[in-house]
């Protein structure tokens, strides 16, 4: 059953860029997530709510409020950990990948998670109740406006990011859980910066603008009040090619851990790296992983220099920035200039 | 989480000084814990949660930076109360780290008295809790390791002084060991165990390794020739105090046992130095060690700036000769306006200059449309570090924000729950835990409801939260004809750049305001984005007459919008200009006493408010001092603060 709350994604008029890199994280987590900057009203947050319908179904330890994965023991909860080891078999269930918010007022304990009144006064019992980043787990974290997140919010997202796990020592509660999750994030630049470390956090990052083609103007005007109107009959005009594109996303997945890259490949990324003098190794890293996915989603198992190109320019933009300062310009006639050399 | 497929500590590449100092501390936990500082994605906490395969215990006590106070320190055990109706200690995380590693990762943003704690507790090796009632002693020696990101803030030397070693951790500068790691990667979260099965060896003789060195480390002695070596060597460094040497000695000790030894080698004592010595140099010389090292990177950082400046000064000079002799080659990019005559102002002996002035090729990008007389100076970013330092009235206001400058104690209810209190008037904010453990004890005596727990009106506890609040610094500069010379306005840039520098780094808001001819304009409205401020200084042009009334008075006007908007945020203006008022808001009338009177406005609202002075002319009119006397504000010459590096901003400063 569909939502026609959701405006169905395959509908967003271009923004080709995000919408892309929204389904590279679909079909690999492990990207670490997009951050879109954009001004108002370039469907950002339409995208990435549209998001949820794609996205493909999770193996869940049945009851698990972290929605442990029942396959890999060793990424499960304490509780689910334990009860691996003596059963045989966990239950499990199927479970649709989710899109999480975390709106930008939403307090520490909230996130963390917090002591649960109701036990705690009726039983007299300390029982921790998950927060949002429980329920992020293995699911896409979606934060609104993320540069105007409280600054000690971010501290509890990046030790969370960090580890893929969530500790907890507060309020008498000492717990800690898996918190695995794609984070996304959309953001006006003119309202403010962003941290460094937080950026760094993000895997991709896009820039979106308006159409400028007042055709495409039009057109994206002219979908939104059909969709108004009806949403149930918009939906279903493009419900064919929603299914065909959660199909690709299915089949990427299949393919991605297939996928080999040529050593000459990762050569040229780490020249290209150190000649922009990035920061640490994410963006090698992310660059690599961009690469796989993206040969991956074009039904390839291997990744071609026109994927790593495409990849750079996914991976590097919100990277560039090394001191406070200094000019964070993607020299992209200089990264092709590299890639030619390479 | 009790099992997590960590990245085995044998598979990092590189970052050899890092694993370095993570043995030797994990050896010798007399070494007092080790500070680990890198740029982002360096593999810091990676390193650091992968040691925990490596030592003896097999783990590690992680401590989240949203830790609240009762589990830190300890507290009543709720549970034992509610059984029994007595009272019992429920130990904390420092308790609970006794003979293991505590590890905090973005040491630098854990609360300060946090901070202090866990290093004090440390060094005493006992943790001592008054509280909720319970008077406990604890032992608890634990190795403490930290690991920060320099951009988001740095540690004051006396918290550095107490970590043992240091060492910094930066990214692979070869193509094969980047290559490397990529590779290694992806191959770990492909498949982790199949990875983890390829370095379990390597992972086991690296702990064989420690637990070896472990047992032979207390037999080894230390020579007067030893000691001799340490104090010398401390001596070099310039150290403040004692503790380099005793921790030379210390790291020494586990580094001799780490190569099997029991007896000391002069060169552990040198290899110590490494880790002991650069987080505690005095600065009067750099000591021998070039290695890592915080120290010797702001060199290498200071250098590449000089080396930068000075190729800007020799492109200064051939502008300047392009400019002043017309013997130079033309510049291409460069073109000599029709008719750039500017009108004559009040500094001759530029004036003639400055007709001939280019045309600067970023003028276009200014907020003042289509003026061909402006030029637009770069940023000095040679210009010293400045730090802020704010004298603000204590509590005037209650404040929310999310700056570093100021944490106060915020009565929304946002903010980190840093402990509970007795509630003064009615709770607005219950802090469960607090209450639960107040009411725990008393449960048999009293009456049995539906519920398991009876809560009664003097158990209730209320959250303290703390928010760091940032401040708002509104830069209100000149940029009148008269701040004119290329090397001045890049010199007041620069000041700029500084204080916009130290705002980044404490997350403050900034907002910039220029006037210039009759107008004054908000190129920046306040804004959290410093970068983007940076920006609208560096297209800053200068050039026409000096509103300085204007100027004054379109900030007023936005500070007290700012005001009404966020109370609790206490702006603070920042006035940077040569004073040489000459245009007026009516047209006419004394362009000075205009601006005295705005400034008489400011002062009596009770903004907070410095004055940079530019004025460099042989004679001094004192028109900015003037301004400052009337505004309330601190006063500076431009050469005052590129030689203290301090601003400091008092409110109502009383006229020096």
């Amino acid at each position: 059953m569909k939502d026609p709350s959701v405006y169905p994604f395959t509908a967003i008029v271009g923004q080709d860029d995000m919408k892309l890199a929204l389904i590279l994280n679909a079909i690999n987590p492990a990207l670490g997530g997009v951050l879109i900057k954009g001004e108002k009203g370039t469907a950002k947050s339409t995208a990435v709510r549209a998001l949820a319908d794609l996205l493909p179904a999770l193996e869940v330890v049945e009851d698990c409020p972290f929605h442990c994965d029942p396959r890999e023991p060793r990424g499960m909860c304490a509780n689910c950990q334990a009860r691996a080891e003596g059963e045989q078999m966990l239950a499990s269930r199927s479970m649709k990948m989710r899109v999480v918010e975390l709106p930008v007022n939403a307090t520490e304990d909230r996130v963390v998670g917090t002591l649960d009144l109701e036990q705690a006064i009726q039983d007299g019992k300390k029982q921790f109740e998950p927060g949002i980043l429980a329920q992020a787990n293995r699911n896409i974290l979606y934060v609104d406006e993320v540069n105007l997140l409280d600054d000690h919010v971010v501290d509890v997202l990046l030790d969370a990011a960090a580890m893929g796990v969530n500790t907890v020592e507060r309020e008498g509660i000492s717990y800690s859980h898996p918190a695995r999750f794609v984070l996304v994030g959309t953001m006006n630049p003119e309202e403010g910066d962003i941290r460094p470390q937080l950026l760094d956090r993000f895997g991709l990052s896009v820039t979106v603008a308006g159409e400028h083609l007042p055709e495409l103007r039009v057109e994206v005007i002219k979908r939104r009040l059909a969709y108004e109107q009806d949403p149930v009959s918009f939906l279903e005009i493009y419900q064919a090619e929603q299914e065909a594109l959660g199909q690709r996303i299915v089949q990427a997945r299949r393919l991605l851990p297939q996928v080999e890259i040529d050593d000459e490949l990762l050569i040229r990324v780490a020249t290209i790296a150190l000649e922009l003098e990035v920061d640490g190794h994410r963006a090698d890293i992310t660059v690599i992983k961009t690469a796989l996915t993206l040969a991956a989603l074009a039904g390839r198992d291997k990744a071609e220099p026109e994927d790593l190109k495409k990849a750079l320019r996914l991976a590097l933009p919100h990277r560039m920035r090394r001191r406070p300062f200094e000019e964070g310009v993607l020299d992209w006639e200089k990264i092709e200039a590299l890639f030619a050399k390479g | 989480m009790s099992k997590r497929n960590l990245f085995p500590f044998a598979a990092m590449v590189g970052q050899e000084q890092v694993k370095r100092a993570l043995l030797i501390a994990s050896v010798n936990p007399k070494v007092a814990g080790v500070l680990v500082s890198g740029a982002k994605g360096t593999g810091k906490s990676t390193m650091v949660r992968g040691l925990a395969e490596v030592v003896a215990t097999g783990k590690m006590a992680e401590l989240p930076l949203s830790v609240t106070e009762d589990m830190l320190f300890g507290s009543l055990d709720l549970t034992y109360a509610l059984a029994q109706g007595t009272k019992r200690f429920s130990p904390g995380i420092l308790a609970k780290a006794h003979g293991n590693i505590l590890y905090v990762d973005d040491i630098n943003l854990l609360r300060r008295e946090f901070l202090n704690a866990i290093l004090a507790t440390a060094a005493q090796g006992v943790s001592i809790v008054e509280r909720e009632g319970i008077s406990e002693r604890r032992v608890a020696r634990y190795i403490t390791i930290g690991t920060m990101n320099p951009e988001e803030g740095t540690l004051p030397p006396a918290v550095l002084d107490r970590f043992g070693l240091y060492a910094a951790a930066g990214g692979e500068t070869t193509v094969a060991a980047r290559v490397e790691i990529v590779r290694r990667v992806l191959a770990f979260e492909r498949e982790p165990e199949l990875f983890r099965q390829q370095y379990r060896e390597m992972n086991e003789n690296i702990r064989q390794q420690v637990s070896r060195a472990g047992k032979i480390i207390d037999n080894i002695e230390i020579t007067q020739g030893m000691m001799s070596l340490a104090a010398q060597l401390s001596l070099q460094a310039h150290c403040a105090g004692h503790r380099a040497e005793l921790f030379l000695l210390e790291a020494g000790k586990a580094l001799a046992a780490l190569a099997g030894r029991e007896f000391l080698l002069p060169t552990d004592l040198e290899e110590a130095a490494l880790f002991v010595l650069p987080h505690r140099m005095g600065r009067e010389e750099q000591g021998p060690f070039e290695r890592p090292g915080r120290f010797s990177e702001q060199q290498q950082e200071q250098e590449e700036n000089r080396k930068e400046s000075g190729e800007k000064e020799r492109e200064e000079e051939r502008q300047a000769r392009g400019k002043f002799s017309n013997t130079a080659e033309p510049e291409a990019d460069r073109v000599e306006p029709a008719g750039a005559v500017e009108p004559k102002e009040d500094r001759e002996g530029e004036a003639n200059r400055r007709q001939k002035e280019p045309v600067g090729p970023q003028c276009q990008e200014s907020g003042y449309n289509g003026d061909v007389k402006d030029k637009t100076a770069d940023i000095d970013i040679t210009f010293p570090f400045l730090n802020l330092s704010l004298t603000l009235a204590p509590n005037r206001q209650v404040r929310r924000g999310s700056g570093k400058r100021n944490r106060t104690r915020s009565t929304q209810r946002r903010g980190r729950y840093v402990r509970a209190a007795f509630p003064c008037g009615p709770v607005t904010d219950l802090a469960l835990d607090a209450t639960l453990r107040a009411a725990a004890p008393y449960q048999k005596l009293r009456k049995k409801g539906k519920c398991r727990l009876t809560i009664q009106q003097e158990d209730l506890r209320q959250k303290v939260r703390e928010q760091r609040s940032g401040n708002t610094f509104l830069f209100v500069v000149d940029a009148s004809g008269s701040m004119g010379s290329y090397d001045r306005m890049r010199a007041v840039k620069g000041a700029i750049f500084a204080v916009l520098r130290d705002a980044y780094q404490k997350r403050d808001q900034v907002g910039l305001i220029a006037f210039r001819r009759q107008r004054a304009e908000v190129l920046l409205p306040v804004t959290r984005s410093v970068d983007l401020a940076q920006k609208c200084l560096r297209q800053l042009p200068t050039g026409g007459k000096t509103p300085l009334a204007e100027g004054l008075s379109k900030a007023f006007s936005l500070l007290k919008l700012m005001g009404k908007k966020e109370k609790e945020l206490e702006p603070v203006l920042f006035l940077v200009t040569d004073g040489r008022a000459n245009s007026t808001r009516t047209g006419n009338g004394d362009a000075v006493a205009d601006a005295l009177k705005i400034a008489g406005k400011i002062r009596t609202e009770g903004f907070y408010s410095v004055v940079i002075d530019t004025e460099s002319n042989f004679v001094k009119l004192g028109i900015a001092q003037a301004v400052a006397h009337t505004m309330g504000s601190a006063y500076y010459s431009l050469q005052e603060i590129s030689d203290e590096k301090i601003v400091r901003i008092v409110k109502n400063m009383p006229y020096q």
